[in-house]
Parts: C-alpha cells; sequence; structure tokens
C-alpha cells in the first residue's frame, strides 16, 4: 500500500552534532523492528519518517511525495505515529472522544469517526472502556487507548515507539497481536522497541542502529544469529536464542515453540 | 531475625471497593533478593508502597495486617522515619530527580541535609554511595543530563546515603535499555553481595530468575506463589494467570527436561546443562 | 541546561554572600526612587555599571539592557508628545513636534529603568539560585518554600520540553498548528490539556520520591556547603547602608 524510500539521509539538531549520519533503505509493506541503544538515533529516524522533522541533507519520500513539501497534519494521514509516552498525547476526558480526535482532524463526519474510533477500541481489547476517563485507566491501558487512536485514522503505515514498556505478558502479546493483523493486512507497521523477545516472535525485518547509522538491516533470524553484531550495538539475542546456539543447534531459534520443535526434531532424527 | 515480616495484609484505596492487596504474607531475611512479579495491577507496585508506609500515610485508604520493615511497624510509623531504615527507588528516573540541586554530587545530598547529618559524616557518605554506583566522575553533572540508565543509578545512589536496610525497586528498568537495565541490575546484586536486603517488582522475569533468592508472584492483590525462583517458575498454571515465565523455562517444560529435584532450569546456564545432557542422551 | 541568568565567575562580587548582595540591590533599588534629577540617577547607573565590570558580566547586562531598550524608547516617544507638562519643543519630526519637558521625562524614566534592572542584576547575575535559596532557608526561610523556587527554575525547560513533545504527538494525529488565529485557538486545549496533566502527575510522582528521602521531615536541616562569608562583607554591607543614608538626608535636606 505504502512505500517508504529514504535516501541518504542526515540530520542534526544542532549542527555540527549529526545524529543520523546517511542513511538509505527502502520500507515495503510488512513488519519492521527497529533496534538498538538509546541516543542511537531511533526516535530521531521515525519522526523524519511522518515530517516531524525535516531532513538537513538527503530525503523521505512517502509513496514518491517527500516529506520536505507536505506538512505533518496532511502526512497524518499515511503515516501514522504512536509515541512512547501517553500522558504527552491523552486531553479528551472520555476513551471514545480521544480515538475520535484522529479521524476527526482528517475530516471524516461525526458518526465515520465514532465507527471507526469503535472499531479501533475493540482491535486493542477497550470496548468496555469507551466511555471512561483515560486516567481512570491503569498506564498500561492508556497506551492501548493512544495505540487505538491512530488505529482508528487507518494509516497505511503505523509507527509505534516502544509500546511494549511497562506492559505486561498480556499486553505484549496484544499489542503483538495488533502488528500482526496490521501485517496481514497489507500495511507497514515501524516498531521501535528493545523487547527482543517481542521482536523475535511478531517482525520479520529488523533495522540495527548504532551512532546515528543502520548497522544492520535483515530478516530477523540473520541478525539474531550474529552475537558479536549485537553486542556491538549495545543489544542480546532473546534468551532462547541464546539457549539454541549454546546446545549447539544449527539454526538457533528466535521462539520457544521454534526451539521446541527444532529439538523434537533432533531427537527424532538421532534416534534413527 | 527477618528484616521484612508482612502477616496478612489487606488494602485498598480510597473510592475503590476491590482489596488491592488481599492477605499478603510472607518474610524476608537479611541480605535476600526477593523479586516481586505478576500482571499488571496485581498489586506490585502497591506493595512496595507498603513496605515504606507510602500505603497508607501518603494514599490513605483503608488498611489491614500487619507490616514489620527494619522493627519498625510501617503502619505506626511516619514516612520519613521509616524511609531512614528502607529505601524506595521508583519506575521513572526523571520524577526522582529533586529538581532543586544542579549537580550529581548535590543530589545525593539532599536526603541527608533533611534529616540533619552532620557535615563530615555527609562527605563521606556521598563518595561511598557515588563511587559504589559508578557514578563518582559524572559527580558535577546536572542530573538532568544523564542517561535513563545513569539517572536511575543516582536515585539509587540518592536512596542509599540514608545507609537503610533494606532497598526496594518498583519496576525500576521499565524505561531503559538493555544496557541501563544491565547496568541496575548489576549495581543491585552488588548491593546485595555486600549485605542489603533487596526487593524488586520487576516484569523481566528473566533477569529476576537469574539473580534474586526468592520470588514472590501476585495476582489480583494474592500471593500466587512464594519460594526460590526454581520452584516459583516451575509451577503449572502461571501463564494461563498471566504471570510470565522465562523463556528457557517454557521450553524446558515441553521437553521434559527436569532438574534431579523435579523443578525446571529457569536460567540459560542450568538449561544448557539439563538441556545439554539430554540432548547427549538422545543422540547417543 | 542553562535556564537560569547565572554567569558563572569568580570576582569579588560572586565571592559576595548572598545577604551583602541583596542588600545591595536593595540599596539600589531604594536611592533610585530617592535621587532626584538627572544627574545623580546617572552617576547611580554609572557606579552600579562599574561594581557589575569588576564581576566580570557585562556582556549579559548589555544583553538585557538592549532587550528592554524598546521600553525606554517609547517612555521617550510617549513622554515627549503627550506629557501634560509639556510647554517647550525641542525637537520637529514632520507633523509631530516632541517638546523638551516631556523627553526629560522620559530620560528619568529611562534612567530608573536601567538602575532597576542594574540593583537587580548586581544579585541575579553573580549568585547561583541554590546557593541563593540556601543561605535564606539558613536564616529561616522554611526549607519548603526554598526548594519550590528552585524547582520552579529547573522546571520551566522541563515543561517547554513537554510542550514541543505534545505539540508533536498532537500535529502528528492530524492536528494543524499553523495558520489562522482560529486554527491556533482550537489546537490550544489539545496542547494545555497534556501539559497540565503530564505536569500534575510529574508532581505527584516528585513529591512522593521528595517524601521518601525525608522532605517532610522536621528536623533541623544541615547543610552540604560551607557557607563562606568573605572578610570583606561587612565593610561592604557598612559602605553600602552609609551611601543609603546619605542619599536619603540628600533628599530631605534637598526638598
Amino acid at each position: 500500500m505504502a512505500e517508504i524510500r529514504v535516501n541518504d539521509l542526515h540530520f542534526h539538531y544542532t549542527p555540527g552534532v549529526e545524529v543520523l549520519r546517511g542513511i538509505s533503505l527502502t520500507i515495503s509493506p510488512g513488519a519492521v523492528a527497529i533496534i538498538g541503544q538509546n541516543g542511537a538515533g531511533k526516535s530521531t529516524f521515525v519522526r523524519l519518517l511522518n515530517g516531524l522533522l525535516k531532513p538537513t541533507a538527503g530525503e523521505v519520500l512517502v509513496d514518491g511525495v517527500s516529506t520536505r513539501s507536505t506538512t505533518v497534519a496532511t502526512m497524518a494521514r499515511k503515516v501514522g505515529l504512536v509515541f512512547q509516552n501517553p500522558t504527552d498525547q491523552l486531553f479528551k476526558s472520555r476513551v471514545l472522544d480521544e480515538v475520535m480526535f484522529g479521524p476527526l482532524n482528517l475530516g471524516l463526519s461525526q458518526e465515520e469517526a465514532r465507527q471507526r474510533a469503535e472499531a479501533a477500541l475493540q482491535r486493542v481489547g477497550l470496548t468496555g472502556a469507551a466511555d471512561h476517563n483515560p486516567y481512570d485507566l491503569g498506564l498500561a491501558e492508556r497506551k492501548l487507548v493512544t495505540i487505538a487512536s491512530v488505529l482508528a485514522m487507518e494509516t497505511p503505515v503505523v509507527i509505534l515507539d516502544e509500546p511494549t514498556i511497562a506492559q505486561d505478558m498480556t499486553g505484549v502479546r496484544q499489542i503483538g497481536a495488533i502488528v500482526t493483523w496490521l501485517r496481514d493486512q497489507g500495511r507497514t507497521v515501524i516498531t521501535i522497541t528493545h523487547d527482543m523477545d517481542f521482536v523475535a516472535r511478531y517482525f520479520d525485518r529488523v533495522l540495527v542502529f548504532q551512532d546515528g547509522q543502520v548497522l544492520a538491516d535483515g530478516p530477523a533470524q540473520a541478525i539474531f544469529a550474529q552475537p558479536d553484531l549485537l553486542r556491538r550495538a549495545g543489544l542480546e539475542p532473546p534468551q532462547i536464542t541464546v539457549l539454541g546456539r549454546e546446545l549447539g543447534l544449527p539454526d538457533p531459534p528466535l521462539t520457544v515453540e521454534a526451539f521446541v520443535a527444532q529439538v523434537r526434531d533432533m531427537a527424532k532424527n538421532g534416534a534413527q | 531475625m527477618s528484616v521484612i515480616k508482612v502477616e496478612n495484609l489487606r488494602y485498598r484505596y480510597p473510592r475503590q471497593t476491590e482489596l488491592a492487596l488481599d492477605g499478603i504474607s510472607f518474610t524476608v531475611e537479611p541480605g535476600e533478593f526477593v523479586g516481586i512479579v505478576g500482571p499488571n495491577k496485581a498489586g506490585k507496585s502497591t506493595l512496595c508502597q507498603a513496605l515504606v508506609g507510602l500505603v497508607p500515610h501518603f494514599y490513605k485508604g483503608a488498611i489491614g495486617g500487619r507490616v514489620e520493615v527494619a522493627g519498625l511497624d510501617v503502619h505506626a510509623t511516619p514516612v520519613a522515619e521509616v524511609s531512614r531504615k528502607a529505601g524506595i527507588v521508583f519506575q521513572s528516573p526523571f520524577t526522582q530527580m529533586s529538581g532543586a540541586k544542579f549537580s550529581v554530587y548535590e543530589e545525593v545530598a539532599f536526603g541527608l541535609e533533611r534529616a540533619g547529618i552532620p557535615r563530615e559524616e555527609m562527605l563521606r557518605r556521598i563518595e561511598w554511595a557515588l563511587r559504589l554506583l559508578g557514578l563518582w566522575e559524572l559527580r558535577d553533572r546536572n542530573p538532568f543530563a544523564l542517561s535513563g540508565g545513569q539517572m536511575q543509578r543516582l536515585a539509587i545512589a540518592s536512596v542509599l546515603v540514608m545507609q537503610p536496610e533494606v532497598l526496594i525497586l518498583d519496576e525500576p528498568t521499565s524505561q531503559l535499555d538493555p544496557a541501563g537495565t544491565s547496568e541496575v541490575f548489576a549495581a543491585v546484586t552488588d548491593l546485595c553481595r555486600q549485605g542489603m536486603t533487596v526487593v524488586m517488582a520487576e516484569h523481566k522475569v528473566d533477569r529476576i530468575a537469574a539473580r534474586a533468592d526468592k520470588v514472590l508472584v501476585l495476582d489480583r492483590g494474592q500471593v500466587l506463589a512464594w519460594g526460590p525462583p526454581g520452584v516459583v517458575f516451575s509451577r503449572e498454571g502461571l501463564e494461563g494467570r498471566g504471570v510470565a515465565v522465562p523463556p528457557v523455562t517454557v521450553a524446558a517444560r515441553e521437553l521434559g527436561w527436569q532438574e534431579p529435584g523435579g523443578t525446571y532450569p529457569v536460567t540459560v546456564e542450568a538449561a544448557v546443562r539439563i538441556g545439554g545432557a539430554a540432548l547427549g542422551r538422545d543422540q547417543g | 541546561m542553562q535556564n537560569t541568568l547565572y554567569v558563572p565567575g569568580n570576582s569579588w562580587v560572586h565571592r559576595l554572600d548572598p545577604v551583602s548582595k541583596i542588600l545591595l540591590t536593595v540599596v539600589g533599588l531604594v536611592l533610585t526612587f530617592v535621587l532626584p534629577g538627572h544627574l545623580l540617577p546617572a552617576l547611580l547607573l554609572a557606579a552600579m555599571l562599574v561594581l557589575l565590570g569588576t564581576a566580570g558580566v557585562l556582556r549579559r547586562v548589555w544583553a538585557v539592557f538592549a532587550g528592554v531598550a524598546l521600553i525606554a524608547i517609547t517612555f521617550f516617544v510617549v513622554q515627549g508628545l503627550v506629557y501634560a507638562g509639556n510647554a517647550t519643543p525641542a525637537l520637529t519630526l514632520g507633523p509631530l513636534t516632541f517638546y523638551r519637558e516631556g523627553l526629560l521625562l522620559g530620560l528619568r524614566l529611562t534612567f530608573r529603568l536601567y538602575n532597576i534592572l542594574a540593583s537587580t542584576l548586581i544579585l541575579i547575575l553573580t549568585t547561583r539560585p541554590s546557593d541563593l535559596v540556601e543561605s535564606l532557608v539558613r536564616r529561616g526561610l522554611p526549607s519548603r518554600f526554598g526548594y519550590v523556587i528552585i524547582a520552579v527554575l529547573q522546571i520551566i525547560p522541563i515543561m517547554v520540553e513537554a510542550a514541543g513533545r505534545i505539540t508533536d504527538a498532537q500535529r502528528s494525529r492530524g492536528m494543524e498548528t499553523e495558520g489562522s488565529l482560529w486554527v491556533r485557538m482550537r489546537a490550544f486545549i489539545p496542547l494545555m490539556g497534556p501539559l497540565v496533566t503530564s505536569s500534575l502527575i510529574a508532581t505527584e510522582e516528585r513529591a512522593l520520591a521528595l517524601e521518601v528521602r525525608g522532605f517532610a521531615s522536621n528536623r533541623k536541616p544541615t547543610f552540604l556547603n560551607d557557607e563562606t562569608i568573605p572578610s570583606y562583607a561587612w565593610p561592604v554591607r557598612i559602605a553600602a547602608l552609609a551611601v543609603l543614608l546619605l542619599g536619603i538626608a540628600g533628599r530631605v535636606m534637598l526638598s
């Protein structure tokens, strides 16, 4: 549906201190995870994708349209960005009104906006909370409200900035289900996260950021099979992958299910 | 002589009908590292705050049962006094910076000044705490100019200078990257080795399983399990209740890789040992 | 994070204790209103600029002075044109006539403005806010008030940053912030709402953190830093008081 092209992107906040030092890549529909230490430029990068920041050199094209040539509000039709801290955006006293804010800004009628909002709330599992005050909900649920707010805008590209912080196991699975749903719909979902298990389970492609550059770009399987690369970026593979490697499995698995399947296969083959 | 004794603790926040804590009992021995895990809204934060008296003194509400920390009856003692024996560190590094001091060094002094500690003693404790947490080189930096991990270590140092017997941490690595998380866990493990009693509420069960002496599993205000990590995480039905279990443990359970005592491994090292042996058998 | 006007330095003014500097400022302010005419206020300004010069902070002083230059200009313009006591024309620009009496009044007002600024800058440019508050707390200001004063200074850039993040978040949801006044007004609540809420939440969280660091304790606090009052503090204080008395006496005698 939407293709993002990044051409030799450079960015600095203050002249002389480059935060992004030459990034070129294409993002097609699918689930992409951006990992890397704090300070590597991940948050800055995604803000360049929706036009909040404009490149100091190079360009970002969303479906052929440069982010330099449109306003953020216009780009918001194509690229939705869910911020890390829900407190930075919640302002309505009813969850439903909050989720309707985005669609209304896009020019939809009250009725259409309501329908979209209700569908989005159902997707995040908060249908029962539609009439509540967002601040009566817990921190994790507030996060789901902000995700619903962007889902309701039905953008082809959805960016999630650290969605799993403070979520418990159920919350992480819920967000993972949303990622999978978006991907299956043919949309692009980009996530910044520190949770390697989450990445391994739900994402096809991984971008490793380090010092303002893309250190590695490839399928999750390939990236997590390179512990030295990850260590350079201050990261570690998922626990189950580490276990797989230490046990000498030929193709270290990314999930518990894959691990168990591989071991059972090995046992079967070994017994023959 | 247990340093923490919780007996049938029950608590309800004001304007709520349900109990946030519903009959919690456990004891902690000096020098132990206790992890508190469980789904959101299980009562982890509430329990942490009950250990220093914020519940009920700061939050009001209705409380029952007994909490004894370092010999003090927490319900009957002012928070300022309890916090000299039990320090608490919260989730957000940012809001723990007092905002009143312009350098890391002075920030650590804040609590000492309020407590009326003599100056020579102050200087000694500040240097000790900053060196312990690896912040001595950063002592002239503005607290708000630190990284997340550094700020959290500063929060720990600020609490540590009061020389508490117990350190309580409420999801301290939630907002940190993996490097910052490792810094905090390393600092806490170090303190434990030096005799500090630590209670930490966390979502990162793999790290807790590797470091904690005991784990308390909470769900809906009640204790679901209590004991060493190997025993607790091997229990059936945890994931059904929304409690995360280390991935290696889930795998081990599926594959029947058991420790001699009948529990499952909860760390990579243990899983490598057991699994390696099992695989060797299968292929030998 | 440079969010105060303090200019670091090691001059004799910097090393003077905050209470003495408060005294200097008060003397400057009182004399500003007590000294009559034009010459004496000019001398007062010159004297304070010399003092600020010895502190090495003149660059910042010029910046502040330049910042209010527009106000000074309006004094001249307004009073020169429409002051009630205007009688003697001094300057004609097209249809506008500026009168001598008004211009002189404008001059006196300008001196007053700059003298007020110079007096306060003596204190503000050379004293760290935390030192200032600490010296007041030592002398009996309740430390909670002291805390609030300092915290407000630190909070301002933090709130500015929060406002930036909030604007970004709302723009990303399609809210326009640029354009007509009406557009900007519509953006007000989506921006102010989260700003207020996040500030309140941060305040509550910080109150919690302070509580457990004994903030509410009633013990008499001790201080990390030694208060160093230089040997010249008392001579300076006495000299300042002497100048003040001279000024007041002079005014009384002249009227």
